[in-house]
């Protein structure tokens, strides 16, 4: 699912060795664990429960507290459900639905692909080193609602304003692509890695 | 997988930057060179002699021109044909990267020739730096060579006042400069860009690493446009307005004492030339894993168009000496050049590997290049197939792989 | 706003690197890896990759140079030529493509579009529309690196495009490429008029000022060029400058 392969080489290039698995032992002796993603949330959740992926991540980033970060779709899917191409039941790991982006005005166009800001709702170890407002690359149609204030971290003002980073303890998720938003996305990446 | 297709009449492969092969199988650069027969090379002369007019100084206070020189048998001959035609040149050296001792004794000689000469070192440990970046970013360890020999005499001709610049040799063969052209013919950055070939990477895109900045970079930037139009500085191409030959050249630099290297250089085939960089063995690997040809093919080239080496014996000549690992040049040993530029010799490696071209070379089945025990890579076909169909230009594009036309579209000769 | 995108594009054709003039005329510019590696240094906000022979060989894309290639770059990287099925995309994305670009065969099998924005989202699906004015004004849609007349204009093919899932279009104009004359501000304006994807556009960049005329009056989201920053001293650095100071909104 997705650009793997770019993930990785950017961990690698942060000073994390990465390893591309679907395999349960690999996943348990893993530090961290991301989960990028470039496709749609039906697709994707169904991808991941095929292989019995929700239930093994489930227990060693919930439960096992290793630090986890979510790229993109890989964020989405933390959600509780999904209305892209139907409804879809997420991971469910954050309280909140993922819906389409909507205009907010007649200029903005959907999907939203660019370099956009990234302001801070509160502070996360996530972005240290990094200042509010800077931008990061986005290609996304869809985005993370959340309920619960408490786990949003950034924000990026398009299409009335949406949620770009989430954190709740060690389970992390971007909306961007930090493996391509080069400086200021690997110090990110650096960052998760350092937890 | 698709074959590389050589000129029928030189060895060139059609990988070359700017290279054409026309329907006939021939390159551009072939068919350049017979148009020299229908060129009025008197006439030339004479318009090479109004530009001199144009720009000698009227009072013999400053120098006629500026020769862009290293010390070769180009060099040689430049700046000697200069003095003969009766123009006083003033000699701009920009020193190169790693300058051996037969270039320092060739320098020396040049001088003798009678010119004063002014020999512009760029500050060796930022030289270091900036071979290390571009060997790393472009392939290309000679890289910054390759821009202070334009910017350095440029920026002479800026502060001495001097107008005119003589170069030597332009690749494309038939470009003579716009010192020719009745007006608008200031060399503006835009032009340098143009016909510079600096792979893209620019001055400015080397301030802020590895501790470069802009002071550091004085003598690699280009003046400006501005200053360049007060001037008026304007360049040309000697070897459009004489027929240009390397080899007569050598010749005549050897007769002025201009000294030869005791065997053919590595990975060349001739012992008089490049003999002055111990860095430009790397530099003509790394066209060789981009493009597929290195010195070898250059030198084989420009004989089998003079006719002195049949096409036959260049392919041989090349398959024998093109693209070798440069283990050794100049008789200086790799792990020394790698050592100056503080790499090691794996990550120098390393890079070879990421910009060899994998689509040139013999690759195994999981897609790594297959390497001799030397290092040596082998290409997928050092000749066509077979040199004497003509094919449409269509033709050769439309067929996925070589196979004998089954049409009456060319017929069949060998 | 996103800001406004500034991107090189890069043509490959069989070995390496070329550049042409409207779709003719191709001369050689040199190594891929290169270029990539200076784009990198650079950190441009977008990389354009199109193999321009891939359809006309009748081959699939070239998935190892790819690889290669997106092994080295660090920022968004978009990849067309010769994308087919949904296998491609995948094999794409996978080595490093976060976009694919699609020319001819968005034309051919216009469901194709909606299978992959259905399997991979739309905002990973490029529709890459090459356009020639004609005599009387309107312009005409070509496939198959400009051979193949469409019959359809662009405006309407971006629209279906949009419809059957497209996340962005990649607009050409064929006319205006590498002749640093300028975009096709006019055909920009059409397609951007005509739908609600972002546009890019490419073709005929020759000075920072074209760049501004084509996202003031074309109302384009993105601006590609190729010819300008290979044969001038012209860079993307300098035209985000450029464009800051104009007004825009850019990323420096």
């Amino acid at each position: 699912m997705g650009n793997l392969d770019s993930v990785a080489r950017a961990i690698e290039e942060c000073g994390g060795r990465p390893v591309v698995t679907d395999r349960a032992a690999e996943i348990e002796s893993a530090t961290h664990i991301v989960l990028p993603g470039v496709g749609a949330f039906g697709d994707g959740i169904r991808n991941l429960r095929a292989r019995g992926l929700d239930e093994i991540l489930r227990e060693h980033a919930v439960v096992g507290g290793i630090p986890f970060l979510g790229i993109c779709l890989g964020m989405q899917l933390l959600g509780t459900r999904g209305y892209e191409g139907g409804v879809t039941e997420g991971l469910g790991w954050i309280e909140g639905e993922v819906r389409r982006l909507e205009p907010a005005g007649e200029d903005q166009r959907i999907p939203h692909i660019g370099w956009n800001e990234v302001a801070f709702t509160r502070a996360s170890p996530l972005f240290a080193g990094v200042d509010t407002g800077h931008d990061f690359y986005f290609v996304h149609s869809y985005h993370l609602v959340c309920h619960d204030k408490e786990d949003v971290v950034a924000v990026t003002p398009y299409c009335g304003g949406f949620v770009s980073a989430i954190a709740r303890g060690r389970i992390l998720g971007v909306q961007f692509h930090p493996e391509k938003s080069q400086r200021l996305g690997f110090q990110v990446l650096r960052n998760f890695l350092a937890l | 997988m698709r074959s590389i297709r050589y000129c029928a009449s030189c060895v060139m492969p059609e990988t070359k930057p700017d290279l054409f092969i026309d329907g006939d199988g021939v390159c551009s650069a072939c068919r350049n060179y017979e148009r020299r027969g229908a060129v009025d090379w008197a006439r030339r002369r004479q318009e090479l002699q109004a530009i001199f007019e144009r720009y000698r100084s009227k009072n013999g206070e400053n120098y006629d021109c500026v020769v862009p020189v290293s010390g070769g048998k180009d060099s040689h001959f430049q700046t000697i044909r200069l003095l003969e035609l009766g123009m006083n040149p003033l000699a701009v050296t920009a020193t190169t990267d790693h300058l051996s001792a037969i270039g320092r004794r060739n320098i020396e000689n040049l001088k003798r020739q009678g010119v004063d000469y002014i020999e512009v070192t760029t500050n060796p440990v930022v030289r270091r730096k900036i071979n290390r970046l571009a060997l790393a970013q472009v392939g290309d360890i000679s890289w910054p060579e390759h821009v202070t020999i334009f910017t350095i005499p440029v920026r002479i001709a800026v502060q001495l006042g001097i107008p005119l610049i003589v170069w030597g040799e332009n690749p494309q063969n038939e470009y003579g400069g716009p010192a020719g052209a009745a007006e608008d013919n200031v060399l503006t950055r835009r032009w340098l860009e143009e016909f510079g070939g600096l792979l893209g990477l620019r001055v400015s895109d080397l301030a802020g690493k590895e501790g470069l900045e802009p002071k550091h970079l004085i003598q690699y930037t280009y003046p400006s446009d501005e200053a360049l139009r007060r001037v008026g500085v304007t360049g040309l191409f000697l070897g459009y307005y004489v027929p240009w030959d390397g080899y007569s050249n050598a010749l005549y630099a050897q007769a002025h004492g201009f000294e030869t290297y005791p065997q053919p250089v590595e990975g060349a085939l001739v012992n008089y030339e490049n003999l002055d960089n111990a860095q430009t063995g790397v530099h003509d690997y790394f066209k060789f894993l981009k493009y597929g040809f290195g010195r070898a093919t250059d030198l084989a080239c420009l004989h089998v168009r003079r006719g002195r080496l049949p096409r036959a014996d260049a392919v041989k000549l090349v398959q024998m000496h093109d693209g070798k690992f440069p283990w050794v040049y100049l008789g200086t040993p790799i792990e020394e050049i790698v050592k100056s530029i503080d790499m090691t010799l794996d990550e120098f490696i390393r890079i070879c590997d990421r910009f060899t071209n994998k689509k040139l070379f013999e690759c195994d089945a999981r897609g790594n290049l297959v390497k001799d025990r030397d290092g040596n890579l082998t290409k997928i076909n050092y000749d066509n197939p077979c040199n004497r169909w003509r094919w449409s230009t269509t033709e050769w594009e439309t067929s996925t792989r070589w196979r004998a036309p089954s049409r009456n579209a060319g017929a069949a000769r060998s | 706003m996103p800001k406004i995108r500034v991107m090189p594009t890069l043509l490959f054709k069989d070995v390496g690197l070329v550049k042409g003039v409207a779709f003719d005329s191709w001369r050689r510019v040199g190594s891929a890896m290169q270029a990539v590696k200076v784009y990198n240094m650079r950190e441009v906000d977008e990389l354009v990759y199109l193999d321009i022979t891939a359809t006309s060989d009748g081959r699939p894309p070239d998935f190892e140079t790819v690889d290669d290639l997106a092994d080295e770059c660090f920022m968004p990287l978009t990849v067309g030529g010769g994308v087919r099925t949904v296998e491609h995309v995948r094999r794409l994305l996978k080595v490093g493509a976060d976009k694919v670009a699609i020319n001819s065969a968005a034309v051919e099998q216009p469901a194709l579009i909606r299978e992959i924005a259905d399997r991979f989202g739309s905002q990973c699906v490029v529709v890459s529309i090459d356009a020639r004015r004609r005599a009387d004004g309107t312009y005409e849609s070509y496939t198959h690196a400009g051979r193949r007349a469409v019959g359809k204009d662009p405006a309407a093919l971006a629209k279906d495009a949009e419809a059957m899932g497209a996340g962005e279009v990649l607009l050409t104009s064929i006319d205006r490429d590498g002749t640093l004359q300028g975009y096709d501000v006019e055909l920009t304006r059409l397609v951007s008029d005509a739908v609600s994807i972002p546009v890019i556009a490419s073709g005929g960049a020759g000075t920072y000022a074209h760049m501004a005329e084509v996202l003031r009056e074309g109302r384009a989201s993105a601006v590609a060029a190729a010819s300008m920053y290979h044969f001038t001293e012209q860079t993307p650095l300098a035209a985000k400058q450029y464009l800051r100071a104009a007004g825009f909104s850019v990323r420096l």
